[in-house]
């Protein structure tokens, strides 16, 4: 599966073909300006905005100053009680003077903008603000009213977490940006506003520490984050696609997290966080193999339960990738290995099996993970059956009936454990699907097979970077400094640099807070 | 002009490239051939060939210190022009790819003999090529991440040979020095195919992010090297008996014969298949050489399709004459010869060659 990466080598170049029929509605408007006239520029509105029910438009006077103006926005998209108690009662009612020298009119408004171009109007109703037309001024006012429906802030549901922060991100940009920013209120917090998408035009936000990360690292990511050509980016998943080191591998190269505590853990280590507007999870890169292994829970824990659920993790790796593997090679292959009287008992309970043991493992394995892949869909209640539809008819009557071995029973079911210890949601996937190649080699060359699964996975591990810095980076390249953090936590007090795969540009991120000696 | 900035290796990564280079298929029978040739106090002459490989990449560094930036196929186009330095290059270049053909000729071997004695031997090479070609076409830093990861993934397996150390007897060893100091000096014969790999420090030197510690680099790697070598010869020396140990071809395989567990009967299989590794920190940099060279003959900068290339030829030469253990012991003779005059012969002569030419091309050079 690494090996077709040949056939389709990446060249990563910008799409100079340009698409012709991107964006048909700016061509109108690009560069006109409006006019001065009231109804002649309502009678443009009205021509732009053909087919949209949900455009308000509602002409007034204004109090102070008795000019004909007109009001427009789109319902739903902005928020009422502004537009009506903030907006409209100011203007209509209020008579104190303020705007005769025509600077910005008397509203209750904190974000008030002037633009003088239909496309800014356009673009301006089209995010939620609301827009005022005066009449005898070729400019319009542009009010910050958007105000959409939203969820409010709930538990994390893929990550959850025992200790950690128990808000996860939403689907409006500027509220996850205020969740990360909560945590570091720091000016050196610096957020870069990118537009991705001709029509959506998804807002993205490059989110990192000035002083911190690497320069060359916040280049390479905004220029392949500008490069891209598409309609629209709904949701991060798609974004990591365009903008990842290796498409074709199988392993997830940049973190996508739900949590804004460890989105922050990851920009004061010196990475780069990327939020979308409209998705609820947040992109974080470069990310190492081993970053996926690491969860928030694992800082808040005492260290030597940490570390030993992390070797936990590593060990679980390894059997969700190989135990069936091994299992297939025992059986089918180098039996010689085993001793004799294990080899009876497998043997034994392999008599009635009719199948060859890859189809056997094949079977067990793909009915495993249809399980788990209905399982994710159904709605509570249903999802209990599936689980009992599973556990009695695999484990007990497909063992009676002879159709699997008690042995390849116990080898799903500790895979299915072991792959489930992985606290990133991608990197499991990731194992499900290597775990198929694994089998099948093991099953044509016993154990040399696996060996060779295995070199080509440390091959292909090798050769990965994400954001140019390599991925199997505290172990190749060794780094002995990022070793405190890597399969064991040593105590916080010891995590005095920061990781050198970020490439922070600044390493020391903590003092010397040991508390030595007796303290009376 | 640094033209490999790109792909700059740090120095445990070059430690690892020649000490994985070094370690092989070579370390399965040493033991035996070092007993053959010197007896029981063979593995002194792995200390003389520790000793010569110091010296030998003492010139070798000597040369490139002088033209930092130059891997050998560069130096040789300074010294002597486009054309004739192809008198020297295509030697090296060739022996580049017998060594791959050598390693993978004997890894295939012990697979066969050992795990896949039904498949055929070509599938077994074929089996070889595929992370071969996923890391060799890669640069050198690639290679480098490679090896370093490999070694600290099978770092633990020498201390499974203290498992017998119950069963061995030290007295084996004694006396040192039985029949005086010749046989010692002719098992260096046997020896100097074990820790062939310093050639490679030839074209590393100008990827060396530090180029002040590459002489350090190179003893820690051969120290680590030799000193793997005398611990499993001296082991082998101890488990079996002085007449004994000539009897078996592969004496660390039949050793590991010995370690059972109760639930794991042959556990030497298992070492064996995950020994593999270690010979494939072998095999994958010398296809990486191997190609670069072909490229710096053809004077181009790209080596991917020459990794191909290479692979498929080998593939189809298995294919065609089916190598066996009689003819993989009598290239792997004359590859050794072949080798000492890479490694030494070569550099020594560039070396006595080099001076002249600075005395000549004084203020030039640079």
């Amino acid at each position: 599966m690494f090996f077709y990466r040949k056939f389709f080598r990446k060249k990563r170049k910008p799409n100079t073909r340009q698409t012709k029929q991107a964006n048909p509605s700016s061509k109108q408007t690009d560069g006109q300006n409006l006019n001065s006239d009231l109804t002649s520029n309502l009678e443009k509105l009205q021509m732009l905005f053909q087919l949209t029910p949900d455009l308000i438009v509602r002409r007034l006077r204004i109090h102070v100053t008795g000019v004909e103006a007109a009001l427009v926005y789109l319902d739903g998209m902005t928020d009422k009680s502004t537009i009506n108690n903030n907006i409209l009662t100011p203007l209509m009612r209020e008579a104190h003077a303020s705007n005769d020298k025509g600077d910005i009119p008397f509203t209750n408004v904190g974000n008030v903008g002037k633009g003088s171009l239909w496309s800014q109007v356009e673009t301006a109703i089209l995010k939620g603000d609301t827009v005022l037309f005066a009449d005898g001024r070729p400019e319009a006012f542009l009010f910050d009213t958007k105000g959409w429906p939203q969820r409010t802030i709930e538990d994390p549901q893929i990550e959850t977490s025992l200790k950690g922060a128990h808000q996860g991100f939403l689907e409006t940009g500027t509220q996850n940006i205020a969740l990360i920013r909560r945590y570091i209120p720091n000016r050196e917090l610096k957020i870069k506003e990118l537009s991705i998408g001709k029509r959506g035009a998804t807002k993205v936000w490059i989110i990192y520490l000035a002083d911190v990360a690497h320069p060359q690292v916040l280049a390479e990511l905004e220029s392949r984050l500008s490069s891209i050509d598409v309609d629209s980016i709904i949701n991060t998943g798609e974004l990591v696609e365009y903008i990842e080191d290796n498409p074709y591998s199988p392993f997830p190269q940049i973190i996508l997290t739900e949590r804004p505590d460890s989105t922050v853990s990851q920009i004061l280590q010196g990475r780069f966080s990327v939020v979308v507007d409209g998705s609820p999870s947040v992109l974080i890169a470069p990310a190492t193999f081993i970053s996926f292994f690491q969860s928030i829970d694992d800082y808040s824990t005492r260290w030597l339960i940490a570390s030993f659920i992390r070797l936990l993790r590593f060990l679980a790796f390894a059997i969700a990738l190989l135990l069936p593997a091994i299992y297939i090679s025992f059986i089918s292959f180098n039996y010689e290995v085993l001793p004799i009287q294990l080899l009876l008992s497998v043997a034994e309970s392999r008599t009635l099996v009719p199948f060859p043991p890859l189809l056997e493992a094949m079977l067990m394995e793909i009915t495993l993970e249809m399980m788990r892949e209905s399982g994710i869909r159904l709605p509570a209640p249903v999802g209990q059956t599936v689980g009992i539809v599973g556990g009695i008819i695999i484990g007990q009557t497909a063992v009676q009936a002879g159709i699997v071995s008690n042995i390849m029973v116990i080898v799903v079911a500790s895979t299915a454990i072991a792959s489930f210890i992985i606290p990133n949601y991608d990197m499991g996937t990731a194992l499900r699907l290597l775990r198929f190649p694994m089998m099948v080699i093991a099953f044509m060359f016993g154990i040399v097979g696996i060996v060779i699964g295995m070199m080509i996975l440390i091959a292909h591990l090798v050769c990965l970077e994400s954001m140019g810095t390599p991925y199997a980076s505290p172990l190749a390249p060794f780094r002995w400094a990022d070793m405190k953090d890597t399969f064991v936590r040593l105590p916080i007090w010891k995590l005095v640099n920061r990781p050198k795969n970020t490439r922070a540009v600044q390493s020391r991120r903590a003092g010397d807070n040991r508390r030595n000696g007796d303290m009376q | 002009m640094k033209k490999y900035a790109l792909n700059e290796i740090t120095f445990m990564q070059f430690i690892f490239l020649i000490h994985g280079i070094q370690v092989g298929t070579g370390i399965m029978s040493l033991p035996k051939d070092l007993a053959e040739k010197s007896g029981t106090d063979g593995w002194m002459s792995l200390i003389i060939g520790w000793f010569i490989n110091i010296i030998a990449s003492y010139v070798m560094i000597q040369i490139f210190k002088r033209f930092p930036n130059d891997t050998l196929y560069d130096l040789l186009n300074r010294l002597f022009g486009k054309w004739l330095s192809l008198f020297i290059s295509i030697p090296v270049t060739l022996y580049f790819i017998c060594a791959v053909w050598l390693i993978l000729i004997r890894a295939m071997l012990y697979i066969k003999a050992w795990f896949l004695p039904q498949t055929p031997d070509y599938i077994v090479v074929f089996l070889f090529t595929i992370p071969t070609f996923m890391l060799a076409r890669n640069g050198l830093r690639i290679m480098g991440r490679y090896c370093e990861l490999v070694f600290y993934l099978t770092a633990w397996m020498p201390f499974i040979l203290l498992l017998v150390l119950g069963d061995s007897h030290w007295i084996h060893l004694l006396p040192l020095f039985k029949e005086g100091m010749m046989p010692v000096v002719k098992g260096l014969e046997s020896t100097i195919y074990s820790i062939a790999g310093l050639e490679i420090t030839m074209i590393v030197y100008p990827f060396l992010k530090n180029k002040q510690s590459a002489m350090l680099g190179i003893v820690i790697a051969n120290s680590i090297t030799i000193l793997a070598y005398i611990y499993v010869t001296i082991i082998c020396f101890a488990f079996f008996s002085p007449d004994e140990i000539t009897g078996y071809n592969q004496p660390l395989l039949s050793l590991l014969k010995v370690i059972e567990f109760r639930f794991l009967e042959r556990f030497d299989m298992i070492f064996l298949a995950i020994y593999l590794f270690i010979v494939s920190t072998s095999w994958i940099p010398y296809m990486f050489f191997a190609a670069f060279s072909v490229s710096q003959l053809m004077r181009k900068q790209d080596h991917t399709p020459y990794v191909a290339v290479l692979l498929v030829l080998i593939i189809a030469i298995v294919f065609v004459i089916h190598p066996s253990w009689n003819q993989a012991d009598m290239w792997s003779k004359r590859v050794s010869i072949y080798n000492i005059g890479i490694t030494f012969v070569l550099p020594l002569l560039l070396w006595v060659y080099i001076q002249f030419y600075v005395r000549v091309h004084k203020g030039e050079l640079h």
